[in-house]
């Protein structure tokens, strides 16, 4: 219960981060706050019936982790490092022209 | 039936990374992926009943295939073929056509799938390669429009995961009937993220700008499918759960009206025609039942628009005013719209006459009037002044811009063959009662009153903000076990 309560709010001050602030690195890595939020909370719910890896071993009745929350959140895991990744080097090409990289600005000269 | 299925998802996925091995082939192949997806989309309106396919184990991944999907992996498949025949000329690279195919697939993935995390991979695919379709062109303006999109749909997509983990917990399993009893924040998460990929009424802002900046072949190919890769599961979820089915309608009733009022007053012809985008993807979820034909009919001719007016000399209506456009241009420009604005003989009529006779009560008078507001909308485009002889074409050897329009509009035309049941001397005096109606208010009232909207709330603070708003309202409603009214 309390490790849920953490969870969500580090999905929370992800969002509050994109929201808040100006500069579009910080929203990129608040992104990721999120996002890493969001991949705790797949593993909390896997580990919820559970600590032990699911092996079929020969004492079967162990209260094992769910694998298929687990399985799940990889693929969104690299596609949120795939995101990212691109978003950076978008970032890359716009700090040439927009050297503060607040988001108000690029949008004023982008935006019309 | 499930070896044909996954041979025909598969094969544009593979040739979209084989591509690059087989450069001077870019366009015949991507031509291939197009023309697989359409036999196979005629191929499942002949099968009646929905097929459901769990690949895998229980847990894998699970489709449903049925005439629903069909429609819109159709719309998919005819869409990027004409985008294909119109950058075929172009020095567009390999680079191009592999993220077109891969678009393409990963769309109709999204068309199929019936479990969230299936649809999850399919939409953020589609957003990655919708990125970098919109960047194509590398300048500063495109990339800071792609990143927008980019941003808004990631973020709502990992709302979106929250979500499917609290469906999860309740059933043990990501299917799409794991929503009926789960807790209502579930649903409200899940719902938020497809309203932002479908741009649905305030979720929608990012879309003009995405929309209407990206070069015409790409606003195509968004305004055609992309949107409804978002939109799909909403209908799909609308059928499949009664209860929540009313919301639905009910966010579909309201993005019309945002979208037509945006439409009417933009002054500029590719944003005109992205706010109609927003306006018609209303019109799928207000009928969830039709939505998969109206889909068909607007997928083809936003698309036709979008390639048509790429080709006009401005994209400010006021510079068009004084400047005639050719007339070949003109006349399949006029032919589109009126299929837009449900003129008969055109598949727009049936479209609108279907919707507009699987309506609720509650929703008729405001989307009897939306459908006259897309009329005036599309009056802007039909009564732009044209020129019977034109100088000789700026772009020689356009086959490949025409065969696109000729594919399009020829299938809008063939697709009259779905419903011909709607052909009745009534729907069509109606049809053009409405469409008379909005060219007196065309004439009248617009004309003589140009008016443009602040675009503050397109800022991308804004999109965020917009996102965490309508997530509390979606919680309301969720959490007050809202009884439809009506």
């Amino acid at each position: 219960m309390i490790l849920e309560a953490f969870v969500l709010t580090t999905i929370l001050i992800g969002f509050l981060g994109v929201l808040w602030k100006q500069n579009l690195v910080m929203k990129i890595v608040a992104m990721d706050i999120m996002s890493t939020g969001a991949i705790a909370y797949f593993v909390l719910a896997a580990a919820r019936p559970g600590l032990l890896t699911p092996i079929i071993t020969e004492t079967m009745d162990v209260p094992y982790a769910d694998p298929v929350p687990q399985a799940v959140i990889l693929t969104a895991i690299v596609i949120g490092l795939s995101i990212q990744s691109l978003m950076l080097v978008g970032v890359m090409k716009l700090s040439q022209d927009h050297p503060t990289l607040e988001t108000n600005e690029i949008d004023r000269t982008n935006l019309s | 039936m499930i070896l044909l299925t996954l041979l025909w998802l598969t094969i544009p996925f593979g040739l979209g990374f084989t591509l690059y091995l087989l450069p001077q082939f870019r366009r015949s192949l991507s031509l291939l992926g197009a023309f697989l997806s359409i036999a196979y989309a005629l191929f499942l309106f002949r099968s009646n009943s929905p097929v459901t396919v769990n690949l895998l184990d229980d847990f894998g991944v699970s489709l449903i295939l049925d005439p629903l999907a069909a429609f819109f992996i159709l719309t998919n498949g005819l869409v990027t073929l004409a985008v294909i025949l119109y950058c075929w000329q172009s020095d567009k690279t390999t680079f191009f056509y592999s993220q077109i195919l891969i678009l393409h697939s990963s769309i109709n993935a999204a068309f199929i799938s019936s479990d969230l995390i299936s649809l999850y991979v399919a939409l953020e695919v589609i957003s990655i390669a919708a990125f970098l379709l919109i960047t194509y062109p590398r300048s500063d303006r495109v990339i800071w429009v792609g990143m927008r999109y980019l941003f808004a749909s990631n973020v709502a997509m990992l709302f979106y995961l929250v979500g499917a983990i609290l469906v999860y917990q309740t059933h043990y399993s990501f299917a799409f009937s794991g929503l009926r009893g789960a807790p209502p924040e579930a649903w409200a998460l899940i719902f938020m993220a497809l309203l932002t990929k479908g741009g649905i009424f305030t979720l929608g802002f990012w879309l003009p700008q995405t929309h209407s900046e990206s070069e015409s072949p790409v606003s195509a190919l968004m305004s055609g499918v992309v949107v409804k890769a978002g939109v799909f599961p909403l209908v799909r979820l609308a059928l499949l759960l009664e209860e929540i089915n009313p919301i639905i309608r009910l966010f579909g009733v309201a993005t019309t009206v945002l979208g037509v009022v945006y439409a009417i007053f933009a002054q500029d012809t590719k944003r005109t025609l992205a706010w109609s985008t927003v306006s018609q993807l209303g019109f799928i979820l207000a009928a969830p039942a039709v939505g998969g034909f109206y889909a068909l009919t607007h997928g083809l001719v936003k698309s036709a628009l979008f390639l048509i007016v790429g080709r006009l000399p401005s994209r400010q209506f006021s510079a068009l005013a004084l400047q005639p456009i050719p007339r070949p241009l003109g006349l399949v420009l006029v032919i589109a719209g009126f299929s837009i604005s449900g003129l008969p003989l055109l598949a727009g009529f049936g479209a609108k006459v279907m919707t507009l006779e699987n309506l609720l009560p509650w929703q008729e008078i405001v989307m009897n009037g939306v459908t006259v507001g897309t009329t005036i909308v599309f009056a802007k485009f039909i009564f732009l002044p044209q020129e019977n002889f034109s100088p000789a074409d700026p772009k020689p050897q356009s086959w490949g811009f025409w065969s696109a329009i000729a594919l399009l509009l020829g299938s809008l035309v063939l697709a009259n063959g779905f419903y011909f049941q709607v052909y009745t001397v009534e729907n069509i005096l109606k049809a053009i009662a409405i469409i008379g109606l909005g060219w007196l208010a065309y004439w009248g009232l617009i004309r003589r009153w140009p008016q443009s909207f602040s675009r503050q709330p397109e800022k991308f603070e804004h999109l965020m903000g917009a996102m965490s708003l309508m997530l509390i309202l979606l919680f309301w409603i969720g959490w007050s076990k809202w009884e439809p009214l009506f």
